[in-house]
């Protein structure tokens, strides 16, 4: 691991120095950070100085402005790097699953924690209308799912889940994700299209409403949406450009921390997963059924509430299981409502309803940022693309648009985090436990060892069909009818099912085993959507495993599950959105597991970069992902036998190019100065500059940057000469390989770009300084051998810098270098 | 199919760039890389060096038959005993050009189009040996060095030559 003062020299886009923060700040940081351990908000927000709009638009683009990049940055934060060297010659230890297992959650941007944050259990949310009104006066217009959406982001505390063999575990990080009910319903399109209006809203009970703008949105463009949303990121970024506290250098070696932008592409992606027949992971786990303490009939009101939900208008489609878990919830108004009056009607809720019913007491009035404790509430990270999209948009069009952040009363915010841990620990965890431990032993546990088998093959030639409930549907032995779906009490859906929850609550083995028996009930029935989605979690449960793959194992299953996925999403189906979701996870997941199964994730990137379904966005994120992902793998010995150095190379000045090719400059920038760096921790010499068309591809870019961000850099040149100085002498003490070079030369990159550690290296705690000097040392340990390497690692360096003052003039720039170094000389002429 | 042959010296340096395409199944020997592959191929061939690295442990022999893809970009490697690699990249034409020129002659066209057959990795190896044999003569002048380029035209030539026969 390199110490990131390694970085300095080339880096030039980086965070501003900081008085220019704290000249900046907003006086609303000193909000008390009360509300969240890990929410963005509660970092100190960076308003920017130029800027055309609104400050508080700043909040909005506050995903990737400071959180998930800079805290990532702390040493804990690195899941990589007690992995164990290997690759297939080298070493023969090609995945561990103990990294997994170990850094998980512990910095948010970091893919294998988007994925369990995505897939979590999703609680729809069903209120009554006078619960609604009270939320309004409160400020909420989108009632009760608005105030509560933020909290299920992060529930307080430890949540215990028993796996399938009885063994609890425990886990800090459980997230829920509420809906509102109803909502987000992809419907199946029937295999025959005639079909669709007469028998599809028969035979679900449910009235199509095709203008629904909801259900609109859901169904169709969500990648673009999803570009988009991170490319008015981006465009953000450059408008505002050195006010940005950006990402630091994060990717290192082995430490595959992502980009910002990288982390909001991903999340947007995961969020708000469709309601859809071929999985189950939208399909409610659980229902709140809330009535406010303002109710005049409340347990009248509560049975047409259930009623409503299961049956009516209002219900799911048929492919959905209507058994979910109601819970009750009594919202009391603090300041116009008599608690006693409450308490009694909470007791006889409870008499009448069960024990799943919680009392709820907030506040009904509006809380305002001056008041005395409100806090803010925090963002919700996990909003679908179309909605921040619009957010965003609201903003360019209203100049004088007021700050989109609200707040809420401290107590209240206590309140909600009780009423959702309680509701999780005490009935969402032990229903879905109990649903998967039922399940298991009716359904699946009938499919599973020889006699299963026969079970399987029995059905399949028509005979002996006895696990069919309802006669209705197809005449061809399968439940799997003409409509283009499962209907919700067949075996296959219960064991879908049963499987999507072993996921959420992570007992991956029980997941893996099911998902397992259904890829092939699914490709017999030529279900193929459910073929597609199966494969794909089939493979990333297998994945995400703690335990070790054989690189047979790796190609024969792993591959062929994303191979099928892959095709059946893109190609039979035509879902590219399934396909993209899949191979990026699959990309990261075995990114994560490293050694040989690098090669693997770099190959499912490359073939998400030939599908060509990612739009430019996509394409850049990607490319600098697979980067990452290189560089992530490590070599052995002095000379890094093994390691993908010159590919990560590649990739990072191929994303440089895109970016440009979008005016990304910042992130071009980034690229660039990545991909050199990794050319110059080459063992030999000279890295890339040999090839002399590569190379001037190479200046070609630099020189492009240079002109499109040369005005900017002057002017910050001024404010930060001297600040660059002091940081360098300091740093210096703390680590020994320190390179001067980037005190001289490089007028303008080299100053901003010291300045870049400067508010980190304050910002850090003791400890964490002193555990950087371990590493160095450590550092200095390993590499005792390659003292003669490092030196002409250094002196690449300055051939580097060299470069950067000469791009004005290339050709002759490149004679004079090669004029210049006596080494060459000798090379050329003997 | 064209080809992009390079002979990269132990310090990742180029030691002699050649160009060349197929001249099997009537094509006429030029390389039909578009403009902007130059820094392509040296790209692709400068990040194969990884994937040289690691494979040339594994095998005891010299030819280390396809390696690496990229895109649509085939690289095979050869090593030599002195630590020098001489690449290939072989580029097969896209799917419109390969259909109207290489259908009418199946036999031969399997090395234009299938850069991954066994015909094809024959082919390269063949070309392969002969080009190290050259390759060993120049050696032999007592004028060259260690990772010194090679300017010589007869050397040159002959690997053309080869290229002619073989690919």
């Amino acid at each position: 691991m390199q110490s990131f003062d390694q970085d300095a020299p080339t880096e030039r886009v980086s965070t501003p120095p900081p008085m220019v923060i704290s000249a900046l700040r907003n006086p609303k940081n000193k909000v008390r950070q009360s509300l969240g351990d890990s929410l963005p908000l509660s970092q100190p927000e960076m308003t920017l100085p130029y800027r055309r709009s609104h400050p508080s638009a700043a909040s909005l683009y506050a995903s990737t402005f400071s959180p998930p990049g800079s805290r990532s940055q702390s040493p804990s934060g690195r899941p990589l790097s007690t992995r164990t060297t290997s690759s297939s010659v080298f070493g023969v230890s090609p995945n561990n699953g103990l990294a997994l297992a170990a850094g998980a959650g512990d910095s948010p941007g970091d893919p294998l924690n988007l994925i369990l944050r995505a897939f979590v259990p999703h609680v729809a949310t069903y209120c009554s209308e006078d619960t609604d009104l009270l939320l309004k006066e409160k400020g909420f217009d989108r009632g009760l799912w608005e105030l509560l959406r933020p909290f299920g982001e992060r529930i307080q505390g430890k949540v215990i889940i028993r796996d399938s063999n009885g063994s609890s575990r425990t886990y800090e990080d459980y997230s829920l994700q509420f809906t509102r009910f109803g909502e987000g319903i992809v419907h199946p399109e029937p295999t025959t299209a005639g079909f669709k209006n007469s028998q599809v809203s028969r035979a679900n009970g449910v009235s199509e409403k095709p203008n629904d703008p909801v259900r609109l949105s859901r169904t169709g463009n969500t990648i673009a949406e999803v570009e988009a949303v991170v490319n008015k990121h981006l465009s953000y970024a450059e408008e505002s450009f050195f006010g940005v506290p950006h990402s630091p250098p994060s990717h290192g070696f082995g430490m595959g921390a992502p980009s910002p932008y990288y982390a909001l592409y991903l999340r947007r992606l995961l969020s708000t997963l469709p309601l859809t027949p071929h999985e189950t992971f939208a399909h409610p786990v659980a229902c709140v059924m809330a009535i406010s303490s303002r109710n005049q009939t409340p347990i009248e009101t509560l049975r047409r509430l259930y009623t409503e939900s299961s049956a009516g208008d209002k219900r799911l489609p048929n492919w959905v299981d209507g058994e979910f878990l109601r819970y009750y919830v009594l919202v009391h108004d603090e300041e116009r409502d008599d608690i006693t009056r409450s308490m009694s009607l909470f007791d006889q809720m409870k008499r009448n309803l069960g024990l799943h019913c919680h009392l709820l007491r907030i506040r009904g009035t509006r809380s305002l940022a001056t008041d005395d404790d409100s806090i803010p509430l925090p963002r919700c990270e996990w909003m679908s693309a179309a909605e921040e999209l619009a957010d965003l948009r609201k903003t360019e069009d209203h100049e004088g648009f007021e700050d989109p952040t609200k707040y809420i009363f401290e107590s209240d915010a206590t309140a909600i985090r009780t009423f959702i841990r309680e509701m999780v620990m005490q009935s969402i965890i032990p229903t879905m436990e109990r649903h998967v431990s039922v399940w298991n032993d009716q359904v699946a546990s009938r499919r599973r060892g020889l006699a299963g088998r026969f079970v399987g093959l029995t059905r399949r030639w028509g005979f002996g069909n006895n696990s069919r409930p309802s006669g209705s549907g197809s005449s061809s032995g399968s439940n799997y009818d003409s409509l283009g779906f499962y209907r919700s009490d067949t075996p296959e859906a219960i064991m879908r099912k049963l499987a999507d929850y072993a996921f959420m609550l992570r007992d991956w083995k029980l997941a893996y085993s099911t998902y397992d028996i259904l890829r092939g009930d699914f490709n017999n029935d030529k279900a193929w959507r459910y073929h597609a989605a199966t494969n794909e979690m089939a493979a990333l449960s297998l994945l995400i495993m703690p335990q070790n793959l054989s690189s047979k194992m790796r190609a024969e299953t792993i591959d062929t599950m994303f191979e099928a996925a892959y095709y059946s999403y893109l190609s039979r189906c035509n879902i590219p959105y399934g396909a993209l979701r899949c191979l990026v996870l699959g990309l990261e997941l075995l990114r994560l597991r490293g050694g040989s199964s690098i090669d693997d994730a770099a190959r499912w990137g490359t073939r998400l970069l030939e599908s060509k379904m990612l739009g430019p966005v996509g394409d850049a994120l990607i490319k600098e992902r697979l980067a990452v992902c290189y560089a992530s793998k490590d070599g052995i010995g002095t000379q890094g036998w093994g390691s993908r150095r010159r590919k990560s190379a590649l990739w990072n000045a191929l994303g440089a190019h895109t970016w440009l090719a979008q005016s990304k400059f910042i992130q071009s920038q980034r690229c660039l100065n990545e991909a050199r760096r990794m050319y110059s921790d080459l063992p030999t010499g000279h890295s890339i500059d040999k090839f002399c068309h590569a190379s001037a591809f190479m200046l070609n870019i630099g020189q492009e940057l240079n002109e499109n961000m040369g005005g900017a850099d002057k002017e910050e040149d001024e404010t930060s000469g001297e600040e660059s100085e002091m940081v360098d002498e300091e740093s210096e003490a703390l680590g020994g390989r320190r390179r001067r070079a980037s005190s001289l030369g490089f007028p303008a990159g080299a100053g901003t770009a010291n300045l870049e550690s400067a508010p980190l290296r304050s910002q850090m705690s003791d400890g964490e300084v002193k555990e950087e000097e371990e590493e160095d040392d450590d550092d200095d340990d390993d590499d005792g051998d390659e003292g003669g390497e490092e030196e002409s690692d250094e002196e690449s360096e300055e051939e580097e810098e060299e470069e950067e003052e000469e791009e004005g003039s290339l050709e002759r720039g490149q004679e004079r270098r090669r004029g210049q170094n006596p080494g060459d000389a000798k090379d050329d002429f003997g | 199919m064209s080809y992009y042959f390079v002979i990269v010296g132990t310090e990742d340096n180029p030691l002699f760039e050649y160009e060349f395409g197929t001249s099997k199944a009537g094509g006429d020997g030029q390389a039909r890389f578009p403009e902007q592959a130059r820094h392509m191929n040296q790209f692709i061939v400068h990040s194969s060096l990884d994937i040289v690295e690691e494979d040339q442990w594994g095998t005891g022999q010299m030819y280390l038959k396809c390696i690496d893809r990229f895109y649509n970009n085939y690289v095979s490697c050869f090593m030599t005993g002195g630590n020098v690699k001489f690449m290939l990249l072989h580029q097969p034409p896209s799917s419109s050009v390969s259909s109207t020129a290489n259908n009418p002659r199946s036999s031969t066209s399997t090395i234009a189009t299938n850069p991954t057959s066994p015909q094809t990795e024959e082919a390269v190896r063949a070309f392969m040996l002969e080009v190290y044999e050259s390759w060993v003569k120049t050696l032999m002048s007592p004028f060259y060095r260690v990772n010194m380029e090679v300017r010589s035209p007869i050397f040159r030539q002959r690997v053309a030559a080869a290229g002619r026969k073989y690919l």
